[in-house]
């Protein structure tokens, strides 16, 4: 398909985080690709925008590298780029519009990390539930729609299947850091139709191959 | 144009500048046929998908379709229009200043709303993501043919996004923080104001400013 070959990189830390639906991207994707983890805040100032994850594709005829960053724009065009997300605008909109609402999610979140005032945290991590209720319900409405296939939409593995499977490793796994009692949480509000696509994005045959530094998300949610 | 003649869209978003305002220009400049509604908040919470606005309506041969999240509309506008270029690195370029320029937004609250020690941290963060970010405006810019856009000799979204972004700053947020203007006025090269009173020029955008002020007059000569 491709006259010459392309390799990407991504840089981030070694977590799962922000970085995690990306890899997964890159692993259904069947590209040849690897995870750099600069050291930090050294290789700060190299990065276009100071921050991290980062996207290098590397092409072996000779063009410059090609470089983006900011999580959600990396996985877009490596959804657009390897036919996860549809060509058809409505229908990719559809798609992106799940992936901007965990951003909210996960900035809720974040809020709450920094906060230091007892008070504001506890309204904090109320509007983050909040927002996370949402977030599950509009899932699970997609999923009954799609016929509970654990599938949000259409037939086979999606952007918006692999992003929800990458929002909820690093909230269930990864956060703990943050805040060890999240897996509790957040378990006894997934839905039969969320724990089906979890297992479904986690197995399918292009991304089974995938090992992720915080392991299985089917096997944490079933214990 | 992907969009037919009789269709017809609506913005529901609150009476203010807020997230709204990028998808307010992308619908002008595309000389879309729409209109803005304001839902009686919080009473029309529980009607919107998620329970949160903008939100986008699209009503075309007599059906109606429904977009969520300020950014995924901004996108969606930005390709039935064509404000998006079609290649998918030059699209991924653009679109990352956007998220970029909502980062921006996440740490303004972020500083505004912290306290004790993390109060200075995260104005001091602010204040680094927001001067590199210029940095990176003005260096896109220095590669752009024109200098009156970011990419190409036309507008753009990153042009629109940009504008609808320092329009956030420059007018709207004193509502939260009162000097927050005259900070950001202040972090800005000539180079950088000369495009975001450019882009206002855009005779696609005339329409958008019989309701509200360009912001050609915030800008005296000793800014430049």
């Amino acid at each position: 398909m491709f006259s010459s070959k392309v390799v990407y990189i991504l840089r981030y830390f070694d977590s799962t985080g922000l970085a995690e639906s990306s890899r997964i991207l890159l692993t259904a994707a069947g590209v040849e690709w690897t995870d750099e983890h600069p050291e930090w805040p050294q290789e700060k100032p190299n990065q276009p925008h100071g921050r991290m994850p980062v996207l290098v594709e590397k092409s072996t005829d000779g063009s410059p590298d090609f470089v983006i960053c900011e999580s959600s724009n990396i996985e877009r065009y490596l959804a657009r780029t390897y036919g996860f997300l549809p060509a058809d605008l409505k229908q990719a909109a559809l798609q992106e519009q799940v992936r901007d609402l965990i951003s909210d999610v996960n900035g809720l979140f974040t809020g709450y990390v920094y906060c230091q005032n007892a008070n504001d945290k506890a309204m904090l991590i109320a509007k983050f539930e909040s927002l996370l209720d949402t977030l599950i319900e509009t899932q699970t409405i997609l999923l009954k729609n799609n016929g509970n296939t654990g599938r949000l939409f259409g037939n086979s593995l999606s952007y918006a299947d692999i992003v929800s499977y990458g929002f909820y490793i690093n909230m269930m796994i990864n956060a703990a850091q943050f805040k060890p009692d999240i897996a509790n949480l957040i378990k006894p509000k997934l839905t039969p139709e969320l724990v089906k696509l979890i297992s479904t994005a986690e197995f399918d045959p292009l991304t089974v191959k995938h090992k992720s530094k915080d392991g299985s998300l089917t096997a944490a949610i079933s214990a | 144009m992907l969009s037919g003649s009789d269709t017809v869209y609506v913005l529901r978003y609150f009476d203010v500048i807020g997230r709204a305002e990028g998808c307010r220009l992308l619908l002008t400049a595309a000389n879309a046929s729409w209109t803005e509604e304001h839902p009686e908040w919080p009473a029309e919470k529980a009607n919107q998908p998620f329970e949160r606005l903008p939100v986008l309506v699209e009503r075309s041969n007599g059906n109606e379709w429904i977009l969520c999240e300020s950014l995924t509309i901004e996108r969606y506008l930005a390709r039935v229009f064509g404000f998006m270029p079609t290649d998918l690195k030059q699209a991924a370029l653009q679109e990352q200043m956007a998220d970029q320029q909502a980062d921006l937004l996440s740490a303004f609250f972020a500083q505004l709303t912290a306290t004790g020690d993390m109060k200075p941290k995260q104005i001091d963060e602010f204040n680094t993501l927001f001067d590199r970010m210029v940095k990176e405006h003005g260096r896109i810019l220095s590669r752009s043919s024109s200098k009156q856009h970011l990419f190409g000799d036309h507008l753009s979204y990153a042009d629109i996004s940009l504008y609808a972004f320092y329009k956030l700053f420059i007018v709207y947020l004193k509502c939260y923080q009162s000097d927050i203007a005259e900070i950001v006025k202040s972090k800005l090269t000539p180079k950088i104001i000369n495009l975001i009173l450019s882009i206002e020029k855009e005779p696609q955008l005339a329409p958008h400013f019989s309701k509200c002020d360009t912001m050609a007059a915030i800008f005296t000569a000793k800014d430049f």
